[in-house]
C-alpha cells in the first residue's frame, strides 16, 4: 500500500488496529516459556487462529507476530539463523488467516540493544537490523509497518528510517510513563518532541502504545494532539489485572477500554487499537463503538 | 582531617554527575588523607547514589544518569574495594539473585533494579531474562542468597512467579521474593506468599534492605 492510500483511508474514518496476542496463544495452551516467534515456526495454525479471531472482531488491521523479530532480538532468543524464516512466515500466516479487506503490517518491535551509556548500541546498527528486518516484511507483502513500544527516541528513528524507505505506510508508537512532571519515556524522551522526529524521519501516523491502560493514555493522545502535526496512533493496555483464584483477570472491562477509546478519538486519535491484556471481546466492543459514531 | 565533609560532598556530586574519573580520583585522596573507606562509601557515595535515586523519583533523573551513577559507583568501590578488604568490619549487604522470569523477555527494569542493587552493596547475580525457575532455584541454592528478585511485565508470564516461590519452597529454600514488573502489585505479592513487591527500582533498593536485615 502506498502512504497516499493510507492518507486517504485515514481521511475516510477512524482505523482500528488488533489487539494482544499473548492472552490468547496462552489460552490457545502454548508454552509460555518461549518467545513467541518460536509459535511462528511451531504453531502457525495457533497464530492464525488469533489473526481470525481479530478480523472476526472487525479490525481493519492485524499485527503479523514480528515484534521480536529483528535480527538483533532473534539472537537473543536463539533463532538467529531461522531470522528471515520466521518474518516471512508470520505475514503469510497472517494473510492466509484474514479476509483480503483486512490490512496486514508487519511489526518491528525494540531490538532490546542500549544506546551509550546503558550499553553499546550505534544507530548505524539498529538501522541495519531494521534494514534487514523491512526488507523481509516488504518482500513478503505487508501492507503497512508498525513499530511499537519504542523506549528511546534514538532507535524509534532507526526504526522509522528504515520502514520508510521501503516506500510502505509508518505507524510509529513509543512507550511513556507517567513521572511527577509529566509523561517520559525511560531514557528521558518526551511526549511532543519525539514524535515530531519520528514525523520528520518518515512516519505517517505516531503515537502511543502499552506502558498506561487506556485511561491515562487520553491524556497522552491530548498532548500530542496540541504540538504534533500527524495523524495520532493510540494502543492502550487493558485495565490492571488482578488475581484471583481462577487465575488473572482485568479490572477494565471492554466497556471502560471503548469508552476511553472514544475519548481518545475525541481528542485527537485517528488510528486505534489494544495492547496488553486485550483480547478480541474488546475489539469487537470498540468495532461496535465506532461503528455507531459513523452511523451518528 | 578538616575538609573530609567537602571531601564527602564531592564525593556525592561525582556520583550526581556520573563521574567516573572524579569518582576515582576522589577514592584515593580519601585513602590518602586517611579518611575510612566505609565513611567514603556510607556518606560520600551512597549518598550519591540515594539523591541519584531520588532525583529519578522526581522525574529528574532518567536512565542514561542512573547508569552512569551506578557506573561512578563502580569506579569509586574499585579503589576503595582493596582497602575494604581489609577493614573487619566489612558490611556485606547481601547475596542477590536477579531475573525476568520464563517466557518474557523485558529485561530493562530488572536490570536496572540489579545495577542500583550493585550500587548499593548487594553482590548482585543477574541471570538475565527469559530465565527459567530451576535456573533461579540453582543460583539460589549455589549462592545462598539472601533474596530473589524476579521480575515480569506480561500478565501472562506474572504467574511464573508463583511458580518461581513454589519451588523455591519445594527445594528448601527459605530466602525471600521481591517481585516486580508493569502488572504486578501489592496485592499479587501477597496472594503468591512473596516477601514484597516494589514499583520502582528505587523502592526494590529499599525493599532490598529491609528484607536482608531481616534474614
Amino acid at each position: 500500500m502506498r502512504p497516499e492510500a493510507f492518507a486517504d483511508l485515514l481521511d475516510r474514518g477512524i482505523l482500528l488496529l488488533d489487539g494482544g496476542m499473548g492472552s490468547m496463544f496462552i489460552a490457545a495452551g502454548l508454552d509460555a516459556g518461549k518467545a513467541p516467534e518460536w509459535w511462528v515456526v511451531e504453531h502457525p495454525d495457533r497464530i492464525a487462529d488469533a489473526h481470525a479471531a481479530y478480523a472476526d472482531a472487525g479490525a481493519d488491521v492485524v499485527h503479523a507476530v514480528t515484534f521480536g523479530a529483528n535480527p538483533v532480538k532473534l539472537a537473543a532468543v536463539g533463532l538467529d539463523d531461522r531470522a528471515e524464516e520466521v518474518n516471512r512466515r508470520a505475514v503469510e500466516i497472517a494473510r492466509g488467516a484474514v479476509p483480503g479487506d483486512v490490512l496486514v503490517a508487519g511489526d518491528l518491535g525494540p531490538t532490546g540493544k542500549f544506546f551509550p551509556p546503558m550499553g553499546d548500541a550505534t544507530g548505524e546498527r539498529l538501522r541495519d537490523a531494521f534494514d534487514r528486518q523491512v526488507g523481509w516484511l516488504a518482500d513478503a507483502g505487508v501492507d503497512l509497518i508498525s513499530i511499537e513500544t519504542m523506549y528511546d527516541l534514538r532507535e524509534a528513528e532507526a526504526a522509522v528510517e528504515a520502514a520508510h524507505a521501503s516506500g510502505l505506510p509508518v505507524l510509529a508508537s513509543m512507550t511513556f510513563d507517567r513521572r511527577k512532571r509529566g509523561f517520559f519515556t525511560l531514557v528521558g524522551d518526551r511526549v511532543v518532541p519525539s514524535l515530531g522526529a519520528l514525523r520528520r524521519a518518515g512516519a505517517d501516523a505516531v503515537g502511543f502504545n502499552c506502558s498506561v491502560e487506556s485511561e491515562p493514555m487520553i491524556d497522552l493522545v491530548r498532548e500530542a494532539a496540541a504540538g504534533v502535526d500527524a495523524p495520532l496512533v493510540a494502543q492502550p493496555n487493558a485495565g490492571q489485572p488482578r488475581p484471583t483464584p481462577d487465575g488473572v483477570v482485568y479490572d477494565a472491562d471492554p466497556g471502560q477500554f471503548v469508552a476511553d477509546l472514544l475519548r481518545m478519538v475525541e481528542v485527537g486519535a485517528r488510528i486505534v487499537g489494544g495492547c496488553c491484556g486485550t483480547d478480541p471481546a474488546f475489539i469487537a466492543a470498540a468495532r461496535r463503538a465506532l461503528d455507531s459514531l459513523d452511523a451518528a | 582531617m578538616s575538609d573530609t565533609p567537602q571531601l564527602l560532598d564531592r564525593m556525592c556530586q561525582s556520583i550526581l554527575d556520573g563521574d567516573e574519573s572524579a569518582a576515582a580520583r576522589l577514592a584515593t585522596l580519601a585513602l590518602e588523607g586517611g579518611v575510612p573507606p566505609l565513611r567514603a562509601i556510607e556518606d560520600g557515595y551512597v549518598r550519591g547514589i540515594r539523591e541519584a535515586g531520588a532525583l529519578w523519583e522526581e522525574g529528574e533523573f532518567f536512565l542514561p544518569e542512573l547508569v552512569t551513577a551506578a557506573q561512578a559507583m563502580k569506579a569509586a568501590m574499585a579503589v576503595l574495594q582493596p582497602a575494604l578488604s581489609r577493614d573487619a568490619n566489612i558490611r556485606s549487604a547481601g547475596q542477590v539473585v536477579i531475573g525476568t522470569v520464563q517466557g518474557d523477555i523485558h529485561d530493562i527494569g530488572k536490570t536496572l533494579v540489579g545495577t542500583l542493587l550493585t550500587a548499593n552493596g548487594f553482590q548482585v547475580r543477574d541471570l538475565g531474562a527469559d530465565v527459567p525457575v530451576a535456573a533461579f532455584v540453582e543460583a539460589a541454592r549455589e549462592l545462598d542468597a539472601d533474596l530473589v528478585c524476579a521480575s515480569a511485565l506480561l500478565t501472562t508470564t506474572m504467574a511464573v512467579q508463583r511458580t518461581l516461590i513454589e519451588a523455591l519452597r519445594d527445594a528448601g529454600l527459605t530466602c525471600p521474593v521481591l517481585v516486580g514488573g508493569a502488572p504486578v502489585t501489592a496485592r499479587w505479592a501477597e496472594e503468591i506468599g512473596a516477601a514484597g513487591y516494589a514499583d520502582s527500582a528505587v523502592s526494590a533498593v529499599e525493599r532490598a534492605r529491609r528484607l536482608t536485615h531481616a534474614t
